[in-house]
């Protein structure tokens, strides 16, 4: 099975960058060929070629919409109309997989979005307390997925 | 007293700007400001910093050519220590550059400006956008994602990252091609050349749908400028500056860069943030010159790869002198892409590219580094002086879309006067003021976004400030 890795964010703007820490933590602990990790500030459309080469993805995000350390799970699929977007300047994990799905006529069977809740989003790269407390459960969720493990989708 | 039209932001450009198009009092459009209202800063903020830093500090101006300024910026500090680059180095360099060129070309015209021309640009603006044009031609948006996929692979390939690589570094790059991404590289170029083919052909296919735009966007007389090699190709990593009138005779040529102060001037109008640089002998405004693909092409007697060749010929044929038409900013990206697609391959099927030799070092043996190359917009300087401790006391930048400045803000008078009717504004007449600007793909601030939703708004304003028209997006 193949899988992908979509972390996006900005490691200069605090918590922010903590998709890429957790992309980068994820580089030296998976020994497996078939994973692909891909880093951005974006979700863009050139991303779903790499989507629509795999069978289960990853999107991982921070969120100012989740109390801080805060982790949650959602499964998301393909959907017909979604599309359409005002903007090509960054894409929603939905759209992405639309867009692979029409463009490339394939998307992974399965996908998740892994969002950690963010404190703090001013310069610099130092994560917020309650967020690199989160660090290790984040790491172990991600890979949990990776393994087709069940997990419980909050 | 006359009135107002505002478009705040433009949208589909790199950045933020918005128009004002200023009305007499018989309606008609009198004057345009092109206002980019972001202020940076970077030339001051690096002030203080050791030189070696540079390169990483200034990259950051940009998300879309940060290669541009990694590359001027290390070519600057190469001259602060005194040395040249080794031979691989150079080739590795430039293949970075126009792989960048190939992605921020394909991001112009797939992704901002193909909407206009393949849905129209009075087009609903709801679906006039990328996603439309895969609903409408999905073959074509596939071709943009993957040309401008194929251009930041091969950024990821040599520099490790597609964005804000660390790879090129003062005295070279930081770690040689090996022979098996190389030749990766070389069997998925025939793909990338087959979509550029199909795209121009798609494209000048389309030319005469738009012959109005092509006589009014920004088609008046200018000088051009940009680098050519001592062969009298573009020189897009080095090279001699060129100045060529509108009627294609050579106004200035052989030009050191490190002189540029010599014969560009900055000027700056209160009206926006951005630099008015001109042609110094001809004064400002009228040292008026344009930067970037089309001015490149109109500088040289050839292009120097053969399919890219072949549509340099033709798009030559164009005009009888220089052409003119910025709306052809659009043809000439296409036909760059090509270029810059052979060309790769020309470096990469080079032995010498494959060297492990990728860097000198030296030490800090000038306090004054000029570096210059050609962005995808157009011609880059950065130059920098340093103390003897090797810290920046000065830094000033020279930005491709800086230069296109007073062409832009003419270009924008010359279509308003054309589409704009002021007694009832339409979304379709705004629009094509603001393709103009997009046709020059102006990159304001590649680093800083708006959130996905700009809202466009245009008021119509009587002398007494009393609201005539409004459109909203």
């Amino acid at each position: 099975m193949t899988s992908i890795v979509l972390a996006c964010g900005n490691g200069l703007r605090g918590d922010d960058g903590i998709a890429l820490y957790l992309a980068h933590r994820l580089y030296g602990r998976i020994c497996d060929a078939e994973t692909e990790i891909v880093c951005s500030h974006q979700w863009l459309p050139e991303q779903a070629e790499d989507l629509s080469r795999a069978q289960l993805a990853v999107f991982v995000d921070a969120s100012v919409g989740v109390p801080a350390g805060e982790i949650r799970v959602q499964q998301i699929a393909v959907r017909s109309g979604e599309i359409a977007s005002r903007t090509s300047h960054s894409l929603t994990p939905e759209r992405l997989m639309s867009l692979a799905s029409e463009i490339f006529g394939a998307a992974p069977e399965r996908a998740f979005l892994v969002t950690i809740g963010g404190g703090s989003f001013e310069h610099g790269s130092e994560f917020s307390e309650s967020v690199r407390k989160a660090i290790p459960a984040a790491l172990q969720q991600i890979e949990e997925l990776l393994s087709a493990q069940s997990v419980s989708v909050r | 007293m006359g009135n107002t039209i505002t478009i705040d932001p433009i949208t589909r450009i790199e950045g933020h700007a918005k128009i004002t198009l200023y009305l007499d009092d018989k309606g008609e459009v009198s004057a345009a400001h092109f206002h980019t209202t972001q202020f940076r800063g970077f030339e001051k903020l690096c002030e203080g910093r050791p030189f070696y830093e540079m390169p990483y500090l200034m990259e950051r101006i940009c998300g879309i050519c940060p290669v541009s300024h990694l590359l001027a910026s290390a070519k600057a500090c190469d001259m602060l220590m005194a040395l040249k680059v080794p031979p691989a180095a150079g080739k590795l360099r430039r293949i970075l550059e126009l792989a960048q060129l190939i992605q921020s070309h394909a991001l112009s015209f797939f992704y901002l400006s193909s909407p206009d021309l393949i849905l129209g640009m009075d087009a609903d603006p709801k679906e006039r956008n990328i996603f439309g044009v895969l609903q409408k031609q999905p073959e074509l948006a596939r071709w943009g994602i993957r040309l401008r996929q194929f251009g930041q692979h091969i950024i990821e390939t040599l520099a490790g990252k597609r964005i804000h690589p660390a790879w090129v570094v003062p005295g070279g790059v930081n770690e040689p091609l090996s022979v098996e991404k190389r030749d990766k590289l070389l069997t998925q170029i025939p793909e990338a050349i087959e979509i550029a083919q199909e795209t121009l052909k798609g494209f000048k296919w389309q030319l005469e749908n738009f012959r109005a735009e092509i006589r009014t966007f920004a088609n008046f007389p200018s000088l051009f400028m940009g680098l050519v090699t001592v062969d009298e190709r573009a020189g897009y990593y080095q090279g001699k500056i060129r100045f060529t009138d509108s009627l294609g005779n050579i106004v200035a040529d052989d030009l050191d860069p490190a002189n540029y102060q010599e014969f560009i001037g900055e000027a700056v109008e209160p009206f926006t943030f951005m630099k008015f640089p001109y042609y110094k002998p001809y004064g400002y405004p009228d040292g008026m010159y344009r930067v970037g693909p089309l001015a490149r092409l109109n500088l040289v007697d050839h292009c120097g790869t053969p399919l890219a060749q072949q549509e340099w010929i033709e798009f030559r044929d164009l005009e009888r002198s220089a052409v003119l038409s910025s709306f052809h900013y659009h043809y000439a990206r296409l036909i760059e892409i090509l270029f810059a697609l052979e060309h790769i391959q020309e470096y990469l099927e080079d032995p010498i590219i494959t060297k492990r030799q990728a860097k000198y070092t030296a030490s800090l043996n000038n306090l004054e580094g000029i570096g210059c190359c050609e962005a995808p917009r157009g011609t880059l300087i950065h130059h920098y002086r340093v103390d003897e401790q090797g810290l920046v006391t000065f830094a000033n930048l020279i930005i491709a879309t800086g230069q296109n400045n007073l062409a832009m803000n003419r270009g924008i008078l010359q279509a308003a006067r054309h589409f704009v009717r002021s007694e009832k504004l339409t979304e379709g007449m705004l629009n094509r003021v603001e393709a103009v600007i997009r046709a020059f793909d102006p990159c304001l601030s590649c680093s800083t976004h708006a959130d996905g939703h700009m809202a466009l708004q245009v008021q119509l304003l009587a002398p007494d400030g009393k609201l005539l028209d409004e459109i909203r997006r």
